[in-house]
């Protein structure tokens, strides 16, 4: 037997006392809630989506050996697609270039890349296995395309590996008796890159210097030797000067500069717009939804009038009356937003589990990470909450400056 | 403990002035059970509301352990009725998502907080004679049951005064006499009040028995005794016994 009352369980008992009227008035709620979330989530999946696509495009130009156009011509388009690694060459430059390539204007990214060598490993694939070396932390080419993000930086011993290449995540695999943990898988890029093993430079350098890795017939792999410098430019910019520019910054026949052919920055730019809409959208439904809650806060209050006398007459004062008022609102609210939060949540996990939402959108949905929802289930709480508080300040302060007596006998009258 | 002195209220409709209540004196002491007799719509519940604090007067003074309440703020008037004041209304006014002892409970909420109050609860529970239904909600009480719970929670805070405003009068007559049998109980143990009624029957139950008319406490208070008092033997008393 509960032998003390609180305030809580007075509230409650408020909740409990019209089942039907609050769970209208939390569905409401709910319903701003989802509506707030909802907006927010499928625009956050689309621009990853995009955004995803466009970091996977790779490089807007390749920074190599002159010599590398002859390959270019005889080795097909590859370079039309996204500019993910270079191609496997042995011509080679000093990495001291990247100094100058990043100090050109327009330039914002530069990561080099060096081909190691060409394996036939049945146990690793079918087809012969590329081993390419590049540097993790400046890279932005091969990263995007990893199926799950890295859980620490690519480290001395781990491996990246492409999407043919047998072995689980966190499983070995030899390279000519030197073995590599697979830290990380990527997606299917319809490239060479899927039959391609990537390490760090300083395992690729170390690689290199092991007997019967690189093919005696091809020039000795030292230290600062790269293949090729990948570089990204400035959003928006237009990337002929840039390319020009570039090429100006070097002696004449000494390096080649391949741009890509298309870009996705102003598909990237137009779905950058879409958030403002959808806040657009959704203050016009809370603007909407917000009169409906007062009126629903203000019937409340009436009904209860009599209840709110009686407390009155036991000794509230008017600041507990409206506390109450205020608070029951504040708690249909978080109870709403959460279910709507909720639901929202469930269907959009339900629907992209299927494969609807693909369809229905048209692009490739990308969940957005967890700390992401959190923080947009967060923002439509508050919204919601804080519609809950205003919309129930004035028939707060009305009960509270309600004469009891009057109260009490309204209902008589 | 109450002196009404002068006591005044009128309400204005459109383009003239009701008295609701019209220059009324009135002494309660300690230990009385004062009963105010009158019929409908002749001011006793407005004089009630006067009393509690719960409607400020026009004029007069109503003064509580020498304090005029009408001169006080509205958070000290709650405060002092909170205490000293507690209110019994002919509706029960249960909460019916809170069970009997949660209602009885409920002012606690707006008075210092006692870890006794539990205890307190059920002895209440226990004098009024529901003690058993405690865990129940109100929509399985009789009327009367109600009402006890009612009364028990009007007593919860340790009132100086118990207000009772036509306790009885959605009750039928059995139910009503076990009523009375109860607040003549606790005016025996030491309870004040001040009841309304428009049931004339009711009269000899009071210490002191005023009956109002028009706003105006007419005619001289009556004393009664009423030990052994028997509801059904006084059915035939009316307002001219009084007057």
């Amino acid at each position: 037997m509960k032998k003390k009352m609180s305030f809580q369980s007075f509230i409650i008992a408020g909740i409990r006392n019209k089942p039907g009227r609050n769970l209208a008035t939390a569905f409401c709620f709910a319903f701003i809630a989802a509506n707030i979330f909802s907006g927010q989530y499928l625009i956050a999946g689309a621009v990853g989506s995009v955004n995803q696509g466009v970091s996977r495009m790779g490089a807007d130009f390749i920074v190599a050996p002159i010599e590398y156009t002859v390959l270019l011509r005889g080795s097909g388009p590859e370079n039309t697609f996204a500019i993910v690694k270079t191609l496997p060459t042995v011509w080679r430059m000093n990495n001291n270039r990247m100094d100058t390539i990043g100090n050109v204007q327009g330039v914002i990214g530069i990561s080099p890349q060096l081909y190691v060598a060409t394996i036939n490993a049945s146990e690793l694939s079918s087809l012969p296995v590329d081993i390419f070396g590049f540097d993790p932390e400046t890279d932005f080419t091969i990263q995007p395309w990893l199926r799950q993000p890295l859980k620490n930086p690519l480290s001395q011993g781990e491996v990246i590996v492409g999407h043919q290449i047998t072995g689980d995540i966190l499983s070995k695999v030899q390279v000519s008796n030197r073995s590599y943990t697979i830290a990380g898988r990527l997606d299917p890029t319809q490239s060479a890159a899927d039959t391609t093993i990537f390490m760090g430079l300083d395992d690729a350098y170390s690689l290199a210097q092991t007997e019967g890795v690189v093919p005696l017939s091809a020039p000795r792999i030292s230290r600062g030797d790269i293949n090729a410098v990948l570089v990204r430019i400035q959003p928006g910019e237009d990337p002929d000067p840039i390319g020009a520019r570039i090429r100006r910054s070097f002696p004449p026949s000494q390096v080649t500069v391949i741009g890509r052919h298309f870009t996705l920055d102003p598909i990237s730019q137009d779905i950058q717009g879409l958030p403002g809409l959808l806040k657009i959208i959704s203050l016009v439904i809370v603007v909407a939804t917000f009169p409906l809650i007062a009126l629903i806060a203000a019937m409340v209050t009436h009904e209860r009038q009599r209840e709110i006398g009686l407390i009155r007459s036991m000794g509230a004062k008017r600041n507990v009356i409206f506390s109450l008022v205020i608070v029951e609102s504040l708690f249909l609210a978080a109870i709403g937003g959460i279910a709507g939060v909720a639901a929202s949540l469930i269907a959009f996990l339900l629907l992209n589990t299927t494969g609807i939402l693909n369809s229905a959108l048209q692009v490739s949905f990308r969940q957005p990470a967890v700390a992401d929802t959190g923080y947009m289930a967060g923002i439509a709480l508050f919204v919601v909450i804080a519609i809950g508080g205003i919309a129930s300040l004035v028939p707060a302060y009305t009960s509270s400056r309600m004469n009891p007596y009057d109260a009490i006998r309204g209902e008589d009258r | 403990m109450i002196n009404v002195d002068g006591l005044t209220k009128t309400f204005r409709m459109d383009n003239y002035e009701i008295s609701a209540v019209d220059d009324v004196q009135l002494n309660v002491q300690p230990g009385e059970f004062i009963l105010i007799f009158g019929r409908s719509g002749c001011g006793k519940s407005t004089l009630l509301g006067m009393l509690a604090g719960l409607i400020r007067p026009t004029k007069g003074v109503v003064r509580v352990h020498g304090v005029d309440i009408a001169h006080l703020s509205d958070d000290d008037v709650s405060g002092l009725r909170a205490k000293e004041i507690g209110f019994v209304f002919q509706f029960s006014g249960l909460l019916s998502t809170l069970t009997v002892l949660e209602n009885v409970l409920l002012p606690t909420l707006f008075c210092t907080y006692s870890p006794s109050s539990g205890l307190r609860a059920l002895e209440l529970l226990e004098k009024v004679g529901v003690l058993d239904r405690a865990d129940a909600y109100p929509h399985t009480l009789s009327s009367g049951e109600m009402k006890r719970v009612a009364i028990a929670r009007a007593l919860i805070n340790g009132p100086a005064l118990l207000i009772a405003d036509e306790p009885t009068g959605d009750l039928d007559v059995d139910t009503e006499f076990e009523i009375m049998e109860l607040f003549r109980q606790l005016n025996h143990e030491g309870t004040t009040i001040v009841m309304v009624t428009h049931n004339p029957d009711l009269i000899p139950y009071g210490t002191q028995s005023y009956s109002m008319e028009r706003g105006k406490i007419v005619g001289k208070p009556k004393t009664s005794s009423c030990e052994n008092l028997d509801l059904k033997s006084v059915s035939h008393l009316t307002t001219r016994d009084l007057t």
